[in-house]
């Protein structure tokens, strides 16, 4: 870092009016002290020391309700959050919490190195151990420990607070954080160079121009063979087809190009050409297998159950005689209706420890962080969310089977299971083809669900895919948290040739058992 | 069992016989096919109670569990066999009694939660089913065997039983389904008027607007508000113009390139949204458009253009051509015909192209969540979203938005519901 220099904030006067504040409280000996660096990545870093314990002064307190509550609580707390806030911390419905620190024992977690992740927190220069959430974690014997706040924007004012949590990581005392400080950030670095826009407006421009030559000269060849039909189509279709060109295909093949060089988030506009140096780097990513194999087992679980369950339930409200059709189709379209991230965040806090599901079965289990169970539930969520779509595309496809088909089966006394794996199977094939290959790139590419439930967790290895995480989550993940452009440029376009060659062997597949049959 | 020996002294009382015969000997009674059905239900269900029995690391209900499956796949194995042998049947009688037996057992020793109701119940209901329908007269006779008017008029009595405990296994099976998919909702809807910041507890154990209050006074949410409904309608908007012109053309002229273009939007509609998302954004940051309302809007209408050309052009083959046509011997130029005829006519195909535009753009997540980083340009799902991070989640806030903003998403969906499917299926089939 150019200009990474350390500044002891001078804010005598407020902290020793805090200090009075505070020794009347439980967490007299703590000790809360901003350490402001060089904000070339506008961090914030904030020291917590905790004295010894320290009984005795606690004896020393006259007030028997404040000792009562003090011995209560004479033990330093094992949770830690740090809050932040643009304005005092006199209501904290304004502030969001920045970092958490967890004090326990630390034997068997990870300790990843200081710069590998966002938040980094260490003691004596030590990186924090990190559990399985990703929390640092420090031995109980930490006296002194500091956390960078990362994030922040440059010459703002924060206040900052630390707060001790229970155990379920609810804050206790609310009203009553540890301790305040101000402070203020300084300021920003220069903005980064301005990335070449040049470049990309002469690319853009020159797609425009090609494409209104193109249509220039397909008009002209549709005058000179006499086609007058065709008078205005050519303007008609220009804007859509050239905003489609500028819009998808032109990122498209700059994406290509963007995977064989060096793009990186500090080096923007400087895009080196590399060769296969992201390829290998894709292929050599620890995990890379693990990840691929539980994308297509999230796949294939997915679009089995999604085909299997919506085409059961198109089947049975397709049927005549069923009353209340209407009401149950409705309430089954809700997922559906419901936008997805919403009912997404739902299936999250009824998940949780504290949630509906554990209190429905009075259990009191942590499913979300234990590898199989975690993968085993983000599936089923997305079963839940992807059902609806496909019942409605099957019960549309079954209304156009006609009837009398059923009807001859009917007096030929053949079996409804019978019925439906000679008539129904055969004539949705045509629909059920294209619908599950379809069914299963999106799954392929679902992001939302395993972002906002799990994030990818639980943690595997640091730097690597976690357990629920699958490709295209791992690639927003190198691409946005890591920033190597390049290499999730690289991710995309192995993904990209991955589900190519599934399509291919997919429609291949069916074509020949078409045939065959 | 006693069978007629057919006399072959008459052809039609032969015949007759004949087919006497088959009536008894394909006769089974309608609890027993309803019973076949319902009971690999059964076990089905109770395989999963076990599953939750071992997470729950309840030993003792494991075990019960487990002999429970196993009475109903007795119970299941002997029922359909018992006419052959009268023993199973009271094999079967007997296996349904314990079933019951431990179902009931269990629950009595269970907790009172509503889950432990419902899953002993998927134990004693089956079982009780059986050990009732095993020892009714219709089975005594079957399984002593019937003569055959008697095997036909039991297959009128199943004619008419077989569809009303088909309907009652259906609705079962319906109102499984509808309460998996309002768990969340009501879950949604319990949080949101909950005080505090609870997760779970009784439904409905105590009621506060606060968090309502909370939300609709509170800047960022009508920010977020504010942006979402800039970026929909900009994506609506744009999308339409381009859309509605290309639907049309492709509709009505034929023109060099109309093939490869129209191959170029079923292509578009096939690409994985996810490959772009890193050049996009790098193209979005050189262009200065992160952070801004047009560069979501620019990403969304191009998302939403292909489903709406090929929308459009399906509802522009509906309209009579000879509407034109006349028109077009009436002076009119082409872009008259266009305004005055055809563009009035198709309001309805084109308000639900803009639905769909409109939703997805409201809806959707990922390119918000990248391409828009500052607070301040938040779309609502991702500022939603970010009421939740890993801790200090703010569930009361987020249920109670979660409410306002898909209210009138699920409204409209479920007016348009009709149009809306028939639009997305035939788009994705087609693609």
């Amino acid at each position: 870092m150019a200009q990474s220099f350390i500044r002891q904030l001078q804010l005598v006067q407020i902290c020793s009016c805090f200090l009075l504040a505070i020794s009347s409280s439980v967490y007299s000996s703590t000790n809360l002290e901003i350490v402001e660096s060089g904000s070339q990545y506008r961090i914030i870093q904030i020291q917590v020391s905790l004295a010894e314990e320290n009984t005795a002064k606690l004896g020393d307190k006259s007030n028997s309700l404040a000792s009562a509550t003090l011995t209560e609580q004479k033990s330093h707390p094992n949770h830690y959050q740090i809050w932040y806030a643009t304005q005092p911390f006199d209501n904290l419905s304004n502030a969001r919490m920045h970092s958490y620190v967890r004090i326990a024992e630390t034997t068997g977690l990870p300790q990843p190195s200081i710069g590998s992740g966002y938040d980094d927190c260490w003691a004596d220069s030590e990186p924090a151990h990190r559990d399985s959430l990703g929390i640092a974690v420090f031995e109980p014997t930490t006296r002194t420990w500091s956390c960078s706040l990362t994030g922040m924007l440059p010459e703002t004012d924060y206040w900052f607070a630390v707060i001790a949590a229970d155990s379920s990581g609810q804050p206790i005392r609310f009203d009553e954080p540890i301790l305040t400080v101000p402070g203020r950030t300084d300021i920003g670095d220069q903005p980064p160079p301005a990335p070449d826009t040049q470049r990309v407006l002469l690319i853009l421009c020159s797609i425009l121009l090609f494409f209104m030559g193109l249509f220039a000269y397909l008009r002209w060849s549709d005058l000179r063979t006499g086609n007058l039909d065709s008078r205005w189509a050519h303007i008609y279709v220009a804007p859509a087809i050239i905003a489609l060109a500028i819009l998808s295909f032109y990122p498209v093949c700059y994406g290509i190009w963007l995977a064989f060089t060096g793009a990186h988030q500090s080096s923007l506009g400087e895009e080196e050409f590399i060769g296969l140096t992201n390829f290998i780097t894709v292929f050599n990513t620890p995990g890379f297998l693990r990840v691929t194999l539980f994308t297509l087992i999230w796949s294939i679980a997915n679009v089995s159950a999604h085909v299997g369950i919506g085409l059961l339930l198109a089947v049975v409200l397709t049927r005549a005689e069923l009353k209340g059709k209407l009401f149950y189709r409705t309430l089954l379209l809700l997922p559906w209706a419901v936008p997805g991230y919403i009912s997404i965040l739902a299936w999250r806090g009824i998940l949780q420890t504290n949630g509906l599901l554990n209190d429905i079965l009075g259990t009191n289990l942590d499913l979300l962080a234990q590898v199989t169970s975690a993968q085993v539930l983000v599936i089923l969520v997305n079963i839940w969310l992807g059902i609806p779509f496909m019942m409605m595309s099957m019960s549309g496809a079954l209304m156009g089977i006609p009837r009398d088909m059923y009807e001859a089966a009917e007096l030929e006394g053949v079996s409804k299971w019978k019925q439906f794996l000679h008539i129904t199977l055969p004539n949705l094939k045509t629909t059920l083809v294209p619908l599950s290959l379809l069914g299963f790139i999106w799954s392929f590419n679902m992001f939302t669900v395993i972002y906002l439930i799990t994030r990818g967790k639980p943690t595997v290895g640091f730097g690597e895919p976690g357990a629920t995480d699958i490709l295209i989550t791992y690639v927003y993940d190198v691409a946005f948290q890591y920033g190597q452009y390049g290499v999730a440029a690289a991710w995309s376009v192995v993904i990209f040739l991955f589900l190519v060659a599934f399509s291919w062997l997919y429609m291949k597949h069916t074509r020949a058992t078409e045939s065959a049959a | 069992m006693s069978r007629s020996v057919p006399t072959a002294s008459n052809e039609q009382n032969q015949e007759e016989n004949t087919e006497q015969d088959i009536a008894q000997r394909w006769y089974t009674p309608a609890e027993i096919i309803a019973l076949r059905r319902w009971l690999i239900w059964a076990i089905f269900v109770n395989l999963m109670v076990l599953g939750v029995e071992v997470l729950r690391d309840n030993l003792f209900a494991q075990q019960l569990h487990t002999l429970g499956i196993a009475s109903l796949i007795v119970c299941r194995i002997t029922l359909s066999k018992a006419n052959h042998l009268p023993i199973l049947r009271w094999l079967c009688v007997a296996s349904a009694l314990l079933g019951i037996s431990l179902g009931g057992y269990s629950m009595a020793s269970s907790d009172f939660l509503i889950y432990d109701y419902w899953s002993r119940l998927w134990l004693i209901i089956p079982s009780a089913l059986c050990f009732y329908w095993m020892l009714s007269s219709r089975v005594s006779h079957w399984v002593s065997g019937i003569s055959s008017t008697e095997a036909q008029r039991g297959h009128a009595r199943n004619r008419t039983l077989i569809p009303l405990l088909d309907n009652i296994g259906t609705h079962t099976f319906l109102i499984h389904a509808i309460t998996l998919v309002i768990i969340p909702m009501l879950w949604i809807l319990d949080v949101s008027i909950s005080p505090g910041n609870v997760l779970g507890g009784k439904i409905g154990d105590a009621f506060s607007l606060e968090h309502f209050e909370k939300v609709l006074t509170s800047a960022e949410f009508w920010l977020w508000t504010k942006n979402s409904i800039i970026v929909s309608l900009g994506t609506t908007v744009t999308a339409l113009l381009l859309a509605i012109p290309a639907g049309y053309a492709f509709s009505r002229y034929s023109f060099t390139g109309k093939k490869a273009s129209m191959f170029a939007f079923m292509l578009i509609q096939m690409f994985p949204g996810i490959i772009i998302l890193v050049p996009y954004f790098m193209v979005m940051k050189t262009l200065g458009l992160l952070n801004t309302a047009a560069g979501l809007m620019l990403a969304y209408s191009v998302t939403a253009l292909p489903l709406g050309v090929w929308m459009l052009k399906g509802f522009f083959d509906t309209v009579p051509r000879e509407l034109e046509e006349a028109a077009l011997l009436d002076g009119c130029n082409q872009l008259q015909i266009f305004w005055k005829i055809v563009l009035p006519l198709s309001i309805p195909a084109i308000a639900i192209t803009a639905l769909f535009a409109f939703l997805a753009a409201w809806n959707e997540f990922l390119l918000a969540l990248v391409f828009n980083t500052s607070n301040d340009q938040f779309t609502l799902p991702v500022g939603l979203a970010s009421m939740i991070p890993s801790t200090g989640q703010r569930w009361g806030d987020f249920a109670a938005a979660s409410i306002l903003v898909s209210a009138p998403v699920v409204v409209l969906f479920m007016l348009f519901q009709k149009s809306l499917v028939q639009g997305l299926s035939a788009g994705a089939v087609k693609g």
